[in-house]
């Protein structure tokens, strides 16, 4: 942009500037300002995610210096490609399942916890705890609590007289990618839970006071007053697990690593596969760029809801 | 989920319909029933921890003989000493560590400078760039790994712990220029036209004002940042390849596998892994529950 351009840009919104008291004079200043976090934005993650565009376009290997140009070989692999299939609906049914669990179970904490007692910021730590730490020790340490010998879960399960349940959990496909998605919901409930028990705290006590004059009970309260309450909760802890969802990998790669067989592969992991182990970095990159464009397409409505609101 | 699901008829309800006021009693009773479900609740819910403390301080022969859901018949802190050599945690901590101290301060700063001018300085195409940065959020930081692999390399800094903080800083600046920007926008702009008054420049005003009133943010973004920096793995899978330069979730991968049917020293592995950031939650929640509640509901 040229300097001119940039005077009058900052002309224009000198004029707006009695209704946003405080703001600064125009200049060059607010560029100087936003340059080096934008430098950094655009070199470390606008332009690689450009120039993944044009890798899956290739046969590129990600080593040599042979890279020729395939059109969209790539994405029509990816039609033949059953791990692929597999792939694209474990993250559907991992999507659905670490969306709709920990969001039930947040607000059911929230709800309980939402209470003047001293005992509730315990409770509240104590089911926040998961989510802080790395996802490669809540692999850790449900593979061990998984381990089919001499796991908790199976021992627990002889102890109590239900060795018929025994499974090898993590080595079986029946049984694998569902015994990844509990340690999910385990580190994902409590972030739903602190934003639900926040939002119950601003909801006036006299609206249930007045329900309640009126004969209304404690379902219909709940139904009534609650549930609508949380509207703009819902939406964005939606909207958040939603674009977290399709960043799936950590869990899956640690604690399977796709297997047994292809069974729990998911985009992240498959894409990792082709990339680092098979060197494909053009099919690769295709499935990144696939995945991508579904979890940019999802995201926009609640960032341009944010944007907006500020 | 939708607002509609609120309007369904509610079921009878014998035991609340009658009932709209609970007496004082009643009350307490219902109190102590809900604190002590919540406390079985909390218990199985944190019982995984549990038992992970309690196989790491037993031997491994008490462990295999007694199962792993029973009281130990004998205490020791010998699996620890065992599990730190074998895991080389003294250079994943280093390792971490370095990545840590460098790369919050500098990605919080450069992130608030950006919210600094997109919320109280005079930006061209602002909501434009508002807008690309914070839908950075929703990019899988796969997308970025073959081209900025190659990046690296060209310029010899894969393998290197300083060559992974410009796409880390990268990837954390969506949601810490949401959140900072949200919260400069509520430093009252009187404030600063009155030091603008006094003569103060922009630069001044920034670290004079907008910072110090900024604080409870700023350590909240940092932690934030921080909790997610020392846990990411795939970017470090990717581009940190030998041993010297793990980090704590690289470092507990590999230890993972090699520790396998050691269970009591994988237990210990695993404690030491996460016992600082455990502590540290504890120390700091506060600002983690506070941020996380604004980041996410305020614009």
């Amino acid at each position: 942009m040229s300097a001119h351009t940039l005077d009058r840009t900052a002309a224009r919104s000198t004029r707006r500037r009695t209704d946003q008291p405080g703001r600064a004079r125009p200049g060059l200043l607010p560029l100087a300002f936003a340059a080096p976090a934008l430098v950094l934005y655009l070199g470390f993650l606008v332009w690689p995610a450009l120039q993944a565009l044009w890798i899956s376009l290739t046969d590129w290997d990600g080593l040599s210096d042979q890279q020729n140009f395939v059109g969209l070989d790539n994405y029509l692999a990816l039609f033949d490609d059953k791990v692929v299939g597999i792939a694209a609906v474990n993250n559907v049914l991992w999507s659905i399942v670490t969306i709709v669990l920990p969001m039930t179970l947040g607000l059911l904490f929230a709800v309980v916890l939402n209470r003047k007692s001293r005992t509730s910021p315990i409770f509240r730590t104590i089911f926040y705890a998961p989510a802080v730490l790395p996802l490669v020790s809540i692999a850790s340490i449900w593979a061990w609590l998984y381990d089919p010998s001499d796991g908790a879960i199976n021992t627990v399960l002889r102890t109590i007289g239900l060795s018929g349940l025994e499974q090898s959990w993590l080595g079986q496909d029946s049984t694998a990618l569902w015994s990844v998605m509990i340690p999910a919901v385990w580190v994902r409930t409590g972030f739903p839970m602190l934003l639900y028990l926040a939002a119950l705290q601003s909801i006036p006590d006299e609206l249930y006071e007045a329900a309640s004059m009126d004969g209304a009970n404690r379902r219909k309260q709940f139904t009534r007053i609650t549930f609508p309450s949380l509207r703009d909760t819902h939406y964005i802890v939606l909207a958040l697990s939603l674009i977290e969802s399709f960043k799936v990998f950590d869990l899956v790669y640690a604690m399977t690593y796709g297997g047994p067989g292809y069974s729990t592969q998911v985009m992240g992991t498959w894409m990792y596969a082709n990339v680092f182990q098979y060197f494909n970095a053009g099919y690769g990159t295709a499935i990144a760029v696939v995945i991508t464009v579904v979890a940019v397409a999802a995201g926009i409505p609640y960032v341009r809801s944010q944007v907006k609101s500020s | 989920m939708t607002a509609r699901t609120t309007h369904h008829p509610p079921a009878p309800d014998s035991v609340a319909g009658t009932r709209t006021r609970p007496s004082g009693r009643r009350k307490r009773a219902e109190g102590f029933a809900l604190t002590a479900g919540s406390a079985v609740g909390a218990l199985l819910w944190i019982s995984p921890l549990i038992l992970l403390v309690i196989s790491a301080l037993r031997p491994l022969s008490d462990f295999l003989s007694n199962g792993p859901v029973s009281w130990p018949q004998e205490i020791t802190l010998a699996n620890f000493p065992e599990a730190w050599e074998a895991g080389q945690f003294g250079t994943a901590y280093l390792n971490s560590t370095i990545l840590l101290l460098v790369k919050v301060p500098l990605g919080v700063f450069v992130a608030s400078l950006l919210a600094y001018a997109l919320s109280k300085l005079v930006m061209p195409f602002r909501n434009v760039i508002l807008f690309t940065v914070v839908l950075g959020m929703t990019v899988p930081i796969y997308i970025a790994i073959v081209p900025l692999f190659t990046m690296l390399r060209g310029v010899g800094m894969t393998d290197s712990i300083l060559g992974i903080i410009p796409p880390y800083i990268a990837f954390g600046l969506p949601l810490q220029v949401l959140i900072l920007q949200s919260f400069f926008r509520r430093v009252p702009g009187e404030l600063l036209e009155a030091a603008r008054i006094d003569g103060a420049g922009d630069v001044r005003i920034f670290f004079r004002i907008v910072v110090p009133l900024s604080v409870p943010a700023l350590v909240t973004v940092a932690i934030l940042d921080g909790v997610a920096t020392w846990n990411e793995l795939f970017l470090a899978l990717s581009l940190l390849s030998s041993e010297s330069r793990r980090t704590i979730p690289l470092g507990l991968l590999n230890f993972q596998g090699q520790f396998a049917t050691n269970y009591t020293g994988l237990a210990a592995g695993i404690l030491i892994a996460v016992i600082p950031i455990l502590v540290l939650y504890m120390v700091l929640q506060k600002y983690i529950v506070g941020g996380l509640t604004a980041g996410a509901t305020k614009g």
